[in-house]
């Protein structure tokens, strides 16, 4: 299946949007156009001769070209008549109402405008959902969201959810190649689009919120024949309620949607991952990082300040699997021959006190970054700055800051493939801060490098590469 | 789907059955190449045809109204000899007479080369269709949940990996002095039931959920000692 018309429409028609107020249809042309759609959007309206300054058409007949994408924003019970109207005139219709089969009393609806849609050759989005969001095609269903694309394809069964990754994604660094919603899942299903997903050159990591996969089946052929080829990241919801109610065998009473997923998740290397912070963190380590199915993560160096916080992290590695473990000889003596100032320890983790990290104005860390690199075999190197000591700090002498991360990015692009290479900077959440780590978040991910919030984050995010990693190496 | 299986659930069917008794579920097994062990079923009131079977054996009851046999006292192990065999039928159909029990039989088996206990089970998800689950006997599976679960057809490699991901997968290899267990009979048992023309490929439409426990994984064989298919509400066509 094709999906290529939904997240590149050429000729984009909207059926709900008011001429004169403002619903979700109205957001939907506000938005994309904001974008710099430029195709041919046409309003759908029975009487106003244009909406939102475009000019209406009466029906989609009356459109006199077949439509891409329909957004369908009307009242439940009207939709059913509106699908059977669009055969032969439309592709793909989002229909963003709600009041299907999400309610008892809307269930013999939804059933009906799945008949609508099969017997008119038109595939349903959703119902109950939001929309689209696509860079590339210059859609979108909210304000705000970014214009430039990325390599990563998301598909939600919750709208709102879909606002989050969106927006909260991108400000950690996330692009996306494009992001739908599917609401019910009535007629098109996660399945086809992760299989969509796939096959689209510009997609190069999936990420999935499900909850409730009535093609599970499919979904398990897709994976199952892709092998790994791109990484998917899973956020399941609804799973603990999800008990079997009348199984009459041990099996079935042991046998829970999360177990299942659990052996799912072995048999075709998805990440699976537990709220919306870790799903995020992990998508963009697949964003930036390139999983090795050589050589899967298993020994990161960790390297900062915060003595801690490095206790802290290297337990928060070890407890997802990840082993803090000291350095060869070889990389221990030569950062022993670098004599860093007492209160320095270089075993692993690297725990470095701010006084330490601002020798040579923080370009020590380049120098710290190209030992382990060279001599310390880490599969991954994890480097974290606790931002508000510097900044707060009446040593002002340079920008320690700016020279810590370029140092970074310059000792990482000297030795390409050698280790991940992930940056944790910690804020204390004051505005001056914040800003700071934006500026530097936003150049690092550039170059390629994950920058995370916390190392429980880092640890999480690098759990899920190396689980998708140990699943490459066992089947190739 | 081989005709005599075919047979084995339309017979079970027509007989307003849900759940296959033992000596069915266990030839649905066998056909699958689930090592299974060698014995008779003794219908009501005549003589146990033992000849040919070697002891210790075992006695289980054959009742519509016993599926969980062991509960209603309808399971006996580690009978000597023949003598202690037909002993244990007389004695169960007495009690079938008691407690008021339809008496279907009493299956007499050779008791299985003592070994490590797994549970190998199957169920039809709505959602992700034949799935398979291999969990360690006894307590661990009771209290503790260990189990690891797969989604059909299985391939060689799942079979391994879903073997070390029991937490008391360690038992398995050796630990505690115990003998290691021959890892390849339990593959061999999840491939046939779990694997591309495995059971619950196979028989997706007539089964709804299957228990093998325990199989008892011994050094020469892993044989599939008590076995329970629940029906499918409607059969496939």
């Amino acid at each position: 299946m094709s999906f290529g018309a939904v997240f590149r429409p050429r000729v984009l028609a909207v059926v709900g949007a008011s001429a004169t107020g403002v619903n979700p249809g109205n957001e939907f042309i506000r938005h994309t156009r904001a974008l710099g759609y430029d195709g041919r959007l046409v309003p759908i309206h029975p009487h106003a001769a244009s909406v939102e300054g475009l000019p209406a058409a009466k029906s989609f007949a009356d459109v006199g070209e077949t439509v891409d994408f329909a957004y369908i924003a009307v009242g439940a019970p009207q939709v059913p008549d509106l699908i059977a109207s669009a055969a032969g005139k439309v592709r793909y219709a989002q229909v963003m109402s709600s009041g299907f089969g999400e309610l008892a009393e809307g269930r013999a609806l939804e059933q009906r405008l799945v008949e609508a849609a099969r017997s008119a050759g038109v595939r349903v989005l959703g119902p109950n959902c939001l929309g689209v969001y696509s860079p590339r095609g210059r859609v979108s269903f909210i304000g705000g969201a970014s214009p430039e694309p990325g390599p990563v394809g998301v598909i939600t069964q919750s709208g709102g959810l879909g606002v989050d990754i969106i927006l909260r994604g991108q400000n950690r660094g996330l692009r996306y190649s494009g992001l739908v919603t599917l609401g019910n899942s009535a007629d098109v299903g996660p399945a086809e689009v992760v299989e969509y997903f796939l096959g689209d050159p510009d997609t190069g990591v999936i990420g999935l919120y499900a909850e409730d996969i009535k093609d599970g089946r499919a979904f398990f052929r897709a994976l199952r024949a892709a092998r790994g080829a791109k990484p998917v990241v899973v956020l399941l919801g609804g799973q603990t309620s999800q008990g079997r109610s009348a199984a009459a065998s041990h099996t079935g009473s042991l046998a829970s949607g999360a177990e299942i997923w659990r052996g799912l998740a072995r048999q075709t290397g998805i990440a699976m991952t537990r709220t919306l912070d870790e799903f995020l963190d992990v998508l963009l380590a697949f964003q930036t990082l390139a999983p090795r199915g050589t050589r899967p993560t298993r020994r990161c160096v960790l390297f900062g300040n915060g003595g801690g916080t490095s206790v802290l992290a290297a337990d928060a590695f070890g407890s997802r699997g990840l082993e803090v473990v000291p350095m060869p000889e070889p990389a221990i003596a030569a950062l022993v021959a670098l004599k860093l100032p007492p209160g320095t320890s270089v075993v692993n983790p690297i725990d470095a006190p701010a006084y330490t990290l601002r020798q040579e104005d923080g370009r020590i860390a380049e120098r710290i970054l190209d030992i382990v690199l060279q001599h310390g075999a880490p599969d991954a190197i994890v480097m974290h700055i606790n931002l508000p000591v510097f900044t707060a700090s009446t040593i002002q002498g340079a920008d320690f800051l700016q020279n810590l991360v370029d140092a970074a990015i310059r000792a990482t692009a000297r030795h390409p493939g050698r280790a991940h290479f992930v940056l944790v900077l910690r804020s204390d959440g004051s505005e001056a801060v914040e800003r700071r780590r934006r500026e530097f978040r936003e150049k690092a991910v550039k170059q390629g490098i994950p920058v995370h919030d916390e190392m429980a984050a880092a640890a999480d995010a690098l759990a899920g590469v190396a689980f998708h990693e140990r699943f490459l190496s066992s089947r190739r | 789907m081989k005709p005599e299986l075919k047979q084995i659930f339309l017979q079970a069917r027509a007989a307003g059955r849900s759940v296959l008794d033992e000596p069915a579920a266990k030839r649905v097994l066998a056909a699958y190449g689930l090592p299974v062990p060698r014995g008779v079923t003794v219908v009501p009131g005549q003589k146990p045809a033992l000849e040919g079977l070697r002891g210790p054996f075992a006695a289980k009851l054959i009742s519509p109204d016993a599926s969980h046999k062991s509960d209603a006292g309808g399971v006996r192990l580690g009978l000597a000899d023949a003598a202690a065999a037909v002993a244990a039928v007389r004695e169960m159909e007495a009690l079938s007479k008691m407690k008021n029990l339809r008496l279907d039989g009493v299956l007499v088996e050779e008791m299985a080369p003592a070994g490590i206990e797994l549970m190998v089970g199957g169920l039809i998800d709505p959602r992700f269709g034949p799935v398979l689950m291999l969990g360690l006997g006894g307590v661990f599976v009771e209290i503790f949940g260990d189990t690891a679960f797969r989604v059909c057809p299985i391939d060689r490699l799942d079979a391994e990996e879903m073997i070390d991901d029991l937490r008391g997968a360690p038992l398995l290899r050796g630990a505690r002095g115990r003998a290691p267990v021959d890892k390849s009979r339990i593959v061999g048992a999840l491939l046939a039931v779990g694997g591309e023309a495995g059971l619950l490929m196979e028989l997706e439409g007539e089964l709804a959920e299957l228990d093998i426990n325990p199989l008892i994984v011994a050094p020469e064989a892993a044989t599939a000692c008590d076995a329970r298919i629940v029906l499918a509400r409607k059969a496939a066509e």
